[in-house]
């Protein structure tokens, strides 16, 4: 459907990629129009801004199109690893102290000596500083009237020292950051730093709060004539495409291609038309469209992928409900949903190798993985379980209806937004609560974010996206004093956790915490993962060389652009 | 039009055969003229069956238009699913006689709601003229001027359970009823000055009475036509809202939904795409020419031309 | 009938101003404005949906906003049509909806104007041979076309254009058709042939669409309207008289049948205004149907109340105009 409401979620990627390649590839003529090396590239909706660090500009497609263009300390491949940028450091950052307790907690990081922007400026520690400055919450005092979308991380900051293309970062008393390395790469707020000296060319002191808001409102106003990347935009607008060619002053490795141009292509109905037409290269969707993937796999020159994206399908329970405060109810409600079943109808036919999603943070492929739903009975749609669950609890059937001491047990509201994938879903599941007597009315909704912030809806199903920046995960989903924890949970054991994954001082540690408070969610059958959608991505195999799908990052596709090239 | 029935031709035995056309009542030619209009009675049998099949054909059929566990995925035509499947388990052909029961729930009541309103608010501006009718033709202005799809975003983004097909039908019928007031004014303006509303008028007879009794029987024709075409007029209008997410929602389902969200399936899953797109098309075309045949039959003047 | 023109003038102003408390209010309750931002993951913090609901002036009543919309007086400078300012974005502060509303125009002014100029003149054609030949096959045939092309939806038959456009391509294996974007960022510095064979390319099929909407409807029309003509005394009169055929039709009959077009075409914006909307999503262009789809998306109101005053305008102009043409084309009316 047309509507895409999706957007603010800077989705990176669930830590698994199981890269399928489905695609048939060979055959056709590969045309190349007078030795100029060209690509049309699809960004699937219009960028709000120039920038990503603002509320409108904080989309992946704000940083797709910056693609080439920003530059970033590190980036999450596609098989999972992570690597710095080495074009960018002179070296990988170290961290000088990681234990707060001993003083605060520090970092440096030290940009590469020819390191420079599109204008020849060399780039230092000061873009760095000015970087985190513009991202901070405006209450810090730093950046008045800026509205960064996500600023926890650039908030911990106590102080920067900058020394020439070093810059040093102490946190503040007693916190500590376990993904202190990702503040710049391309999975930051701002998907990269920023060139600290156009704010004095434009006479704009950095220092001054009022003054870098106006920096910050330039630079998401403005169309970059900077770059820091292989490319620089030389056309373009935020309604029709961009164009990007060179960047002369690049001092890594030459980029193959001489011209990409972007459009921006809200309608995945389109794609096929333009795709045979000749008109695009390729694209990496946003969502998942199983007739636009059928009928892409039979196009000769297209090479399609398909594999679990960042956001994952879930069904949660809202507490505030008096009958749905009974966990046994809980239980015997998620037993009776069959996920598979689910998940087969949406993606069975575009992506038969789907697998459930049984760790509400971790996919299958990461290192911290563990499977919480193993013996679990939920999810099953073993409606006999369900039933003796219930049993067990004293409920009882009063013809097909489910009763509780003589009153009814429902109806509930089954709330969900109106797309493919979850009216499906929904109409499943209102099926087969039926068949343990609870009676379920659907009711679609356009607001889901009114809707779950007033808790109108007793069953609701909608989607987080993940990221292979984890710690945040458990305190925003469950914490019990979290904006987002819309059905009420609240355990003081898991409120402990998620604060200590969220400062923990490295990546595993955080990892352990978040693992523990699954671990204890799950019982409580509060929140039901189903399985992560699934992302797809096409190209042209006659023309383009080195171009393929990374779920791992905002980026997709984009992100080695540098090295994308022409067949021949 | 402006000859009028005659009290004696009105009392006239219907049952009694009439053969010289010079005896017929108004009524008579009428039907007369659009029996022998070919393509309007065609298009009025397949109509007919299109409305059995949408509205008596679920009595029949063993599915209705929602997902069921026991039905298999994306199966094509044939067998216990003559229509085939879709990816989530809906029989087709149970979704499109739903679907077409929706549909033209929707466009009838549409039309009907306009056209009642539509045609008072007219004939009542018409009739009085001069600051009346200046104040009501105003207020139809505004409706003619605030978007159709501001209406629907505000109200499918506010209904409980999404946009039922009421809903979508009052809103069709908010910004449709203006063109049918419009049109009614312009027949009554000058119906309101000839001698039968004067004598009227005379006789003591008060506004309404003139109105439903003498005014609007006598702009009857018009108003039949533009109600006709008001049907074709809704449906698409409906497919474009659901085309943009505006339309009903699921689980409830009409065929420009099912056209909306089948779009992409033409190669891959073509069953899913041409019955609903046939079908609405079909309805559309033979409503049109419904129209035509009853603009024909009502309006004396355009059959005569004969060179 | 100047008098008569201003009067009209006047007259539309209390009919835009309650359209806009209208679709204000409707806006309003369709939701909140900021739901998708409060969604986000990581969420943002409350200092910044603070700063947001202020900018956007949501910690003001509706009545108030309305008011601040209409006059300014007290807002932050960015609002208040009586300045000339649309209003703040939900889209960020970088949005700024006047120019976008200017830029887009354009776009869609040279896709409404081409299809109505087609739709227009094969319209009378279509509409004039159909009546010359009433009841011919040639008659049948433009008439089932018309209704056909009445009966579809714009999404549906688009996109069977634009698999039509691209199945010709390969056909004369050239890329005659473009069938995304109007292609602004293309062709640029190259000869004019190119620049022209561009333009080209990305409007044909958007304007087959659009124009083949309007163009049933009015040949209908134009159908009807001459065959009254044809049978109207005077006709039979100049017939009578002995001129010939062709001079009768051209010279009096076709010019006394374009009247009524005239007023069908002028109301009939609005619809294309709504077809526009459609096409421009299938056919990616960013004119000002994306534009009400996005701001519509975006619980965007400003955006929305800026679009709506500008197609209001239109609306309004195009029936004056319809109604001051009635006057100059048809002497027996007379505005004082």
């Amino acid at each position: 459907m047309f509507k895409r409401r999706k957007s603010l979620a800077l989705a990176a990627a669930a830590t698994s990629a199981v890269l399928v390649a489905s695609g048939c590839s060979g055959g056709g003529g590969g045309e190349d129009e007078g030795g100029s090396k060209e690509v049309t590239w699809v960004i699937n909706s219009l960028p709000g801004a120039w920038q990503a660090t603002s509320l409108a500009g904080g989309s992946v497609y704000v940083i797709q199109m910056l693609s080439g263009i920003l530059p970033y300390t590190g980036q999450w491949q596609p098989d999972a690893t992570y690597e710095y940028n080495m074009d960018v450091l002179a070296e990988e950052p170290t961290l000088v102290n990681e234990d707060p307790d001993e003083g605060p907690f520090e970092w440096s990081i030290t940009l590469a000596d020819d390191a420079v922007w599109s204008d020849g400026e060399p780039m230092t520690g000061e873009d760095l500083r000015v970087t985190w400055m513009l991202g901070t919450n405006p209450e810090e005092g730093y950046c008045a009237g800026c509205d960064p979308r996500a600023s926890t991380s650039n908030d911990k900051v106590e102080s920067v020292e900058v020394d020439g293309k070093t810059a040093t970062f102490q946190l503040k008393e007693g916190l500590a950051d376990p993904e202190w390395m990702g503040l710049f790469d391309a999975h930051s707020q701002s998907g990269g730093f920023y060139p600290a000296h156009l704010a004095e060319e434009n006479g704009w002191d950095v220092d001054n709060p009022d003054e870098l808001g106006e920096f910050y409102a330039w630079l998401h106003a403005e169309r970059p004539e900077w770059s820091g990347g292989p490319f620089q935009i030389v056309d373009g607008d935020l309604e029709n495409e961009v164009v990007k060619e060179r960047n002369p002053n690049w001092w890594g490795e030459e980029a193959p291609l001489d011209r990409i141009t972007m459009p921006y292509n809200t309608d995945e109905g389109t794609f096929v038309n333009a795709f045979v037409n000749g008109e695009i290269d390729g694209a990496n969707p946003a969502d998942y469209s199983e007739d636009v993937i059928l009928q892409l796999e039979d196009v000769a020159n297209a090479e399609v992928t398909v594999a679990e994206g960042a956001t994952w399908e879930h069904i949660d329970i809202n507490l505030n409900n008096e009958q749905l405060a009974d966990v046994e109810l809980r239980r015997a409600i998620f037993t009776a949903i069959d996920r598979d079943d689910i998940a087969n109808r949406n993606f069975g036919a575009g992506y038969p190798d789907y697998e459930l999603k049984n760790n509400h943070v971790f996919g299958g492929d990461s290192p911290y993985y563990v499977d919480h739903f193993e013996g679990e009975s939920q999810g099953t749609g073993d409606i006999d379980e369900a039933t003796s669950i219930l049993e067990d609890a004293g409920y009882e059937l009063d013809g097909d209806t489910l009763t509780l001491d003589g009153e009814e047990i429902g109806p509930f509201r089954l709330r969900s937004t109106d797309s493919t994938v979850r009216n499906t879903s929904v109409q499943l599941i209102q099926s087969q609560l039926a068949e343990i007597g609870i009676t379920a009315n659907i009711e679609m909704t356009d607001d889901l974010g009114g809707m779950l912030s007033e808790k109108e809806y007793d069953i609701v199903q909608f989607g987080w996206s993940g990221s292979p920046y984890f710690t945040g995960n458990a305190n925003q989903f469950w914490h019990s004093e979290s904006g987002s924890n819309f059905g009420g949970y609240s355990n003081d054991e898991v409120d402990e956790l998620a604060e200590k994954a969220i400062n923990a001082s490295d990546l595993d540690s955080a990892a352990e915490f978040t693992n523990e408070a699954m671990e204890i969610i799950v019982p409580e059958a509060y929140v039901l993962p189903i399985m992560a959608e699934p992302n797809y991505f096409f190209a042209n195999s006659d023309r383009l060389v080195n171009v393929h799908d990374n779920l791992q990052s905002s980026y997709r596709a984009t992100y080695n652009i540098g090295e994308w090239d022409i067949a021949g | 039009m402006s000859e009028n029935a005659t009290p004696g031709s009105a009392r006239r035995d219907p049952a009694k055969k009439v053969k010289d056309s010079a005896d017929r009542t108004q009524l008579q030619t009428i039907m007369i003229r659009f029996l022998r209009h070919r393509p309007a009675m065609i298009s009025l049998i397949v109509l007919a069956l299109i409305a059995l099949f949408a509205f008596v054909g679920p009595f029949f059929w063993m599915w209705d238009h929602t997902v069921y566990r026991e039905i298999p995925s994306n199966q094509p035509p044939g067998g216990v699913h003559p229509l085939g499947t879709s990816a989530a388990g809906h029989d087709v052909l149970g979704q499109l006689m739903r679907g077409a029961q929706q549909t033209l729930k929707v466009a009838f009541t549409v039309s009907l709601l306009s056209t009642i309103v539509g045609s008072m608010w007219g004939a009542t501006a018409g009739y009085y003229g001069g600051r009346v009718d200046a104040f009501m033709m105003r207020v139809v202005d505004i409706f003619l001027i605030v978007p159709l799809l501001v209406a629907a975003a505000a109200i499918a983004g506010n209904t409980g359970a999404g946009a039922s097909w009421y809903a979508i039908a009052l809103i069709i019928a908010i910004f449709s009823w203006a063109t049918i007031a419009r049109v009614v004014r312009g027949v009554v303006l000058s119906l309101r000055e000839q001698e039968f509303v004067e004598a009227a008028r005379a006789s003591g007879a008060s506004a309404p009475w003139i109105i439903i009794r003498h005014l609007l029987p006598n702009a009857a024709g018009p108003i039949i036509v533009a109600a006709t075409l008001l049907v074709a007029i809704a449906i698409l209008a409906e497919a474009g809202m659901s085309f943009l997410g505006l339309g009903i929602q699921l689980p409830d389902i009409s065929l420009g939904q099912m056209i909306g969200s089948a779009r992409t399936a033409v190669s891959t899953r073509p069953w899913l795409f041409y019955p609903p797109g046939v079908l609405l098309v079909l309805i559309c075309l033979t409503i049109n020419f419904i129209g035509d045949g009853l603009r024909d039959a009502l309006d004396p003047r355009q059959t005569r031309v004969r060179r | 009938m100047l008098v008569y023109t201003v009067r009209r003038i006047i007259g539309a102003i209390p009919v835009l101003i309650l359209a806009s408390i209208l679709t204000f209010v409707m806006i309003d309750v369709s939701g909140d404005p900021l739901a998708e931002v409060r969604m986000a993951q990581p969420p943002p913090s409350p200092e910044v949906l603070q700063q947001a609901e202020e900018r956007l002036y949501l910690d003001r009543s509706m009545p108030e906003r309305y008011w601040l919309w209409v006059t300014g007086i007290g807002g932050n400078g960015d609002i208040g049509l009586l300045q000339g300012e649309f209003g703040p974005s939900t889209q960020g502060p970088q949005y700024d909806i006047g120019s976008n509303i200017a830029e887009r125009l354009w776009t869609t002014l040279r896709l409404i104007g081409a299809a109505m100029v087609f739709a227009l003149g094969l319209a009378i054609i279509s509409g004039v041979i159909s009546a010359l030949r009433q009841y011919s096959k040639l008659d049948y045939t433009l008439t089932f076309v018309g209704f056909l092309a009445l009966a579809m939806p714009t999404f549906w038959f688009a996109g069977i254009m634009q698999a039509a456009g691209v199945k010709f391509n390969q056909l004369v294996g050239e890329q005659v058709f473009a069938t995304i974007g109007d292609g602004r960022f293309r062709a640029q510095g190259e000869p004019l042939w190119d620049q022209f064979l561009n333009a080209f390319a990305h409007m044909a099929l958007p304007t087959i669409v659009l124009m083949l909407i309007s163009f049933a409807s009015w040949s209908r029309y134009q159908r009807t309207s001459m065959l009254e003509v044809m049978n109207s005394d005077y006709v039979r009169l100049a017939r009578a008289k002995g001129l010939r055929n062709h001079t009768v039709i051209r010279r009096h009959a076709l010019r006394t049948a374009l009247i009524p077009l005239t007023t069908v075409v002028a109301i009939g914006i609005a619809g294309i205004i709504d077809g526009a909307i459609l096409t421009e999503v299938v056919f990616q262009w960013r004119g000002l149907g994306d534009f009400f789809i996005t701001a519509v998306d975006n619980n965007d109101s400003y955006a929305l109340m800026g679009w709506l005053l500008l197609s209001g305008v239109v609306v309004i102009l195009a029936n004056l105009i319809a109604d001051l043409l009635y006057a100059v084309l048809d002497p027996r009316i007379r505005y004082e």
